[in-house]
């Protein structure tokens, strides 16, 4: 099951990185006319002023997946260096705020934030915000379990200095569930990037964009349903295989229990 | 949300206490938020187009000059006092403005609320039965699969699938010009666009905690007494549910207020929720300041509820 969405989020991010380069048509420039149904030249058929659906699908993946990545990696750096502070001094700082985040709805902190900064820049800062506290949480105490390890009082007792034995000892040692919470990450950030695209709030490329797709392709949902289904398909996968592949990630690292 | 601070005052001072200070740190990030960065209200109105000087005058005169702290209490010392600013695009009060979209958002939160309790029921029906039929399994994970996909993709697929395919409703959901209530058949897709998302949530926090509940001692061995499973779910099932759901309630409760925003707009439901993402899209300060102000009132209101709830550890 991991290893199959782990391959799946794997193949996805490929094509999507690749993508732009395999487009068939200009993705920008209407080819056909507007909503017209597939046919043998165009696969997916055409969008709302008749590009070509399948080359703004190739194209369209490229800055989502960069944004969500961005924003999932600052969150994850952040609540590791937080996380490393706070469980190898043994801090229980914001233990008791940070189940009080997750009834945080992230999209209204990234609305309120698109007033004053630029859309993409408001997907990183609410999804650091969001997401941060709850890797520290992790982090800090998967920290705290490893520190008392023996090879890390090795380390310690060997002379050498505490950056060192966190980077070098406890890093390595809590790397599986960093990976596991990127993963968690990135499906939040997914979710607010598609969210602000679809409101237009983002700098959604004239090539494309899978979540601004969606928006547009909507009141042609009879006429060609492919120009909305498809790109929504993508988007459900990408998320299902990365949320699968670090939940599977966190089972492996606690044993059997699903922690969020 | 357990908070558990050594102190000797009771849970029902302390809660109301904490989701003060909260409601209070949260107006200052929201005014932090949309004041304080680069590009303020001035330059918004001005558009690029005024000089130097008539924005210096424009700041002046909306007293955006004044350090950010003193801005800050004079604006909520006049929301304490019913007044919200006016909009920097229309100048109407925000008040009226915002009451105006207020009953449309209140008919689609309450019905997708509606139906998002009977979907969480039915899901947790669905767990607990699962967990008495086959005790090993941990379950759960269509649902938690499930609270990763994007709310935009459910958006899309019911619309391709009920407006698309089947023609049943249209895919915007527009309300009659006059006031008056809507039309059912356009509160079909963004009730449900708002629901099931939610429902998947709440499922999946809070199967678990029912498949858990069944499996105790106590419930198997009144099972094999033989007691009524009525009494069961009564007695022994409903009071370990009751703080877990209540947290989730409060999830749900800021999904939804979230979720709103971007299901109005995207099926073109003129609530309050779509006037806050056309506020964002406009920089309409005092707009979007009272209604993330507002959003978050109504998720701390739930959280304060959920707090005043005794945990109950059967453990």
């Amino acid at each position: 099951m991991s290893r199959i969405s782990l391959a799946l989020a794997a193949v996805l991010i490929a094509v999507t990185l690749l993508g732009p380069a395999l487009a068939p048509y200009d993705p920008a420039a209407p080819v056909i006319a507007p909503w017209q149904a597939s046919s043998s030249g165009h696969l997916l058929g055409g969008d709302v002023l008749g590009r070509d659906v399948l080359s703004r699908l190739l194209a369209g993946g490229r800055h989502l997946l960069v944004l969500s990545l961005v924003s999932a990696g600052a969150a994850t750096l952040v609540g590791t260096l937080g996380g490393l502070a706070a469980g190898w001094g043994g801090s229980r700082v914001l233990a008791t705020g940070a189940d009080l985040l997750l009834a945080v709805p992230v999209l209204l902190p990234a609305l309120v934030l698109a007033v004053a900064l630029p859309g993409d820049a408001a997907v990183v800062v609410a999804t650091v915000m969001a997401g941060a506290p709850l890797t520290l949480g992790v982090v800090r105490d998967a920290t705290a379990g490893v520190r008392e390890h023996g090879y890390v009082r090795a380390a310690r007792l060997r002379g050498e200095r505490t950056l060192a034995v966190l980077l070098r000892e406890v890093l390595p040692a809590v790397a599986g569930v960093l990976a596991a919470d990127l993963g968690l990450r990135f499906v939040t950030a997914l979710q607010l990037a598609s969210a602000l695209a679809v409101l237009g709030l983002t700098d959604a490329p004239a090539t494309g964009d899978w979540a601004a797709m969606l928006r547009e392709n909507l009141a042609g949902a009879a006429l060609n349903p492919a120009a909305l289904a498809v790109p929504a398909l993508l988007l459900a996968l990408l998320s299902l295989a990365v949320s699968a592949a670090a939940h599977a990630g966190l089972r492996h690292a606690f044993g059997t229990g699903d922690s969020w | 949300m357990p908070f558990s601070v050594p102190t000797g005052l009771p849970r029902a001072v302390l809660a109301p206490l904490r989701a003060a200070v909260l409601l209070l740190a949260v107006s200052i990030a929201v005014f932090a938020a949309t004041e304080l960065l680069p590009g303020d209200a001035a330059d918004a109105v001005g558009a690029g187009r005024a000089s130097a000087a008539q924005l210096a005058e424009l700041r002046a005169e909306r007293g955006l000059d004044r350090p950010g702290w003193e801005r800050w209490a004079g604006w909520a010392w006049a929301l304490l006092h019913g007044d919200a600013g006016r909009s920097l695009l229309t100048g109407r009060p925000v008040l009226d403005l915002v009451g105006g979209r207020l009953p449309a958002t209140a008919v689609l939160a309450a019905s997708a609320f509606g139906l998002t309790a009977l979907l969480v029921l039915l899901g947790c029906a669905l767990a607990g039965r699962r967990a008495l039929r086959r005790p090993g399994d941990a379950g759960g994970g269509l649902a938690t699969a499930l609270t990763a996909v994007p709310q935009v993709v459910v958006a899309a697929a019911l619309a391709a699938l009920l407006s698309g395919v089947l023609g049943w409703v249209p895919p915007v959901s527009l309300l009659p010009p006059g006031g008056g209530p809507p039309d059912p058949s356009i509160l079909l897709l963004p009730v449900l666009t708002l629901a099931l998302p939610s429902a998947a949530f709440g499922v999946a926090l809070l199967g678990g905690v029912v498949a858990d509940a069944l499996r105790r001692p106590y419930v198997t061995d009144a099972l094999i007494r033989g007691v009524p499973t009525g009494r069961i779910l009564r007695r022994h099932v409903a009071p370990v549910l009751a703080a877990p759901a209540l947290r989730v309630l409060a999830v749900v409760v800021g999904g939804l207020t979230a979720g709103s925003a971007l299901v109005e707009t995207v099926f073109g439901y003129a609530g309050a929720g779509e006037l806050l993402v056309s506020s964002v899209a406009v920089r309409d300060t005092p707009v979007v300041q009272f209604l993330g102000l507002g959003s978050a009132a109504a998720v701390l209101a739930v959280l304060l509820l959920a707090d005043l709830v005794p945990v109950r550890r059967t453990s």
